[in-house]
């Protein structure tokens, strides 16, 4: 049993990092622009296709497809900002307007995965030698663990760039105050938009990831996504990118554990359960800061 | 030099600015006064880049600002504080100082020096590591007001700088406005109800009513206009 639940735990933490890089990037979009990206979860799958298609047609690695990725995705959603949520903005209620039309584009992406890529579940071809590693009696699928070292190296970077850098303290200004950034000489336009960048390419890297761990991707995942990634940023608190890398491994330690004793579906319940749980005793979520805007 | 000419300011069909012009020579200090409502806070907004003018003119040394953001306003030199102070809750004090210096080019060195020098000045430094959400109100005005002086501005806008202050700081404050156009050599625009201190501080006064220009002169001038007394001051 105690070996049983060990695994689950590692299993936890290498899903849990998933979940927390979807959620980062939600995070990092919410927190700046105040958009609700009910489409991040088709990026994600969009980013999974991504890798897929590198290797049929390229020959590249995931790995090797993870900076290409990153640079096209952000370049699409830095002209997606200007485009789409710029616009936004001049609405007479932002945060409800962009739920509405982001939730449209989700619904546009989807079917258009769909007609491009056919409803068909795919699985990347990607294995490692040895498959597996074995330390004790808990097994570690090799992809799994590089993914966990990815995903560790991903948010450490990004970490890096929100703490360490100018452009990332003034991003994370932003989502402190709106209004003083603009009075300090940062162009919240650009910005915002180099914001959204960001968080399409950390989607895309993620759907790589997504391709790796998870055993097959379709058109029909990227709403779950997406609601995973609510859940995670709810519980690490909404606008902070790393309360959600704390939300993600949370929620994805319960979810595996529980996977353990109980079965999927009720592993899921029992995610929901910690989220009103959080809700209820903490509604800003782990690291979120009551009345701070 | 700030020049406002004829400046007017609609929302809808309120006018809350109806041609008001000022002039600001360099290294001074205007003291704006006008009751709730009367328009000082639009001008800070109006100049700052916040809302957009409805007609008139505002120009810096010659460079207008009309239709200009609020950041490109900063980079021609205007600074601004607010009634309630905006600055970042969740970083130290250091950190809310060099957002303020993101994209002046200079070396981490060379920003800590700046900003270390400033905080020393409102006397903020020994909690630079602090979060700024530490700060009572009254230190969050100092920082505000610490913030817009590292980038060496031209002009500031200060807007309301000793309400909720206790009497301590405000002396600092004091202390420090009555410096910054010498030591810095930036004009200062100052809205205040706290009549001591803008009579104290201001080379020249501008009393505001209903959106238009009531007064304008030396604080002896203003004490003594009998329709700022009726208008305003009230006694």
């Amino acid at each position: 049993m105690n070996e049983l639940l060990l695994q689950g735990l590692v299993n936890g933490i290498v899903v849990g990092l998933i979940y927390a890089l979807i959620g980062v990037s939600l995070n990092v979009i919410f927190g700046v622009l105040r958009v609700v990206n009910f489409a991040h979860g088709e990026f994600i799958v969009l980013g999974a296709y991504a890798a897929y298609f590198a290797q049929a047609w390229l020959g590249l690695s995931p790995l090797l497809a993870m900076p290409l990725v990153f640079v096209i995705f952000g370049a699409m959603g830095y002209g997606l900002h200007f485009m789409l949520v710029q616009r936004l903005s001049r609405s007479n209620d932002p945060e409800h307007a962009s739920l509405l039309v982001m939730f449209g584009l989700s619904l546009v992406l989807g079917a258009l995965m769909l007609l491009a890529f056919e409803a068909d579940a795919r699985s990347l071809n990607f294995t490692l030698d040895p498959p597996f590693l074995m330390f004790g009696n808990i097994i570690l699928p090799t992809t799994k663990l590089l993914g966990l070292v990815v995903a560790i190296l991903v948010t450490g970077a990004l970490a890096f760039f929100l703490y360490r850098t100018m452009p990332g303290k003034a991003l994370r200004a932003i989502i402190m105050n709106r209004d003083a950034i603009q009075i300090v000489g940062v162009d919240l336009n650009r910005l915002s938009a180099l914001t959204f960048g960001l968080g399409l390419g950390l989607a895309g890297i993620t759907g790589i990831l997504v391709s790796m761990i998870f055993p097959s991707f379709s058109p029909f995942i990227g709403q779950d996504y997406t609601l995973i990634g609510f859940i995670v940023i709810v519980l690490g608190g909404l606008g902070h990118p790393i309360g959600a890398v704390a939300g993600g491994i949370l929620f994805g330690l319960a979810e595996q554990t529980a996977m353990v004793f109980f079965s999927g579906t009720v592993a899921m319940l029992l995610g929901f359960v910690l989220l009103i749980a959080v809700i209820l005793l903490r509604p800003a979520g782990l690291f979120g800061v009551q009345n701070s805007r | 030099m700030l020049k406002v000419d004829q400046l007017v300011k609609k929302f809808g069909g309120m006018t809350a600015l109806g041609g008001v012009s000022l002039t600001l020579p360099d290294q001074s200090i205007l003291g704006l006064l006008g009751m709730n409502g009367s328009g000082k806070t639009t001008m800070l907004n109006c100049i700052n880049g916040l809302y957009e003018a409805t007609s008139g003119e505002i120009t810096l040394d010659g460079v207008s600002l009309i239709g200009k953001s609020p950041h490109a306003v900063f980079s021609e030199g205007v600074g601004r504080t607010f009634q309630v102070p905006r600055v970042f809750h969740q970083m130290s004090l250091l950190e809310n100082l060099s957002v303020a210096l993101l994209n002046k080019g200079l070396s981490n060195a060379e920003v800590a020096e700046i900003s270390a020098h400033w905080l020393n000045k409102v006397e903020l430094y020994r909690l630079r590591h602090n979060y700024a959400e530490e700060l009572s109100g009254g230190q969050q005005k100092l920082l505000e007001l610490a913030r817009i002086m590292v980038a060496n501005p031209k002009l500031v806008l200060l807007d309301e700088p000793f309400a909720g202050v206790n009497p301590g700081l405000a002396l600092l404050l004091i202390r420090i406005i009555r410096e910054m156009p010498k030591e810095v050599g930036c004009s200062v625009l100052l809205v205040s109800h706290d009549l001591t201190s803008v009579y104290e501080l201001s080379d020249n006064i501008l009393v505001m009513h209903e959106g238009k220009v009531l007064a304008e002169g030396s604080a002896e001038v203003i004490q003594s206009n009998p329709d700022v007394i009726e208008a305003y001051l009230g006694a």
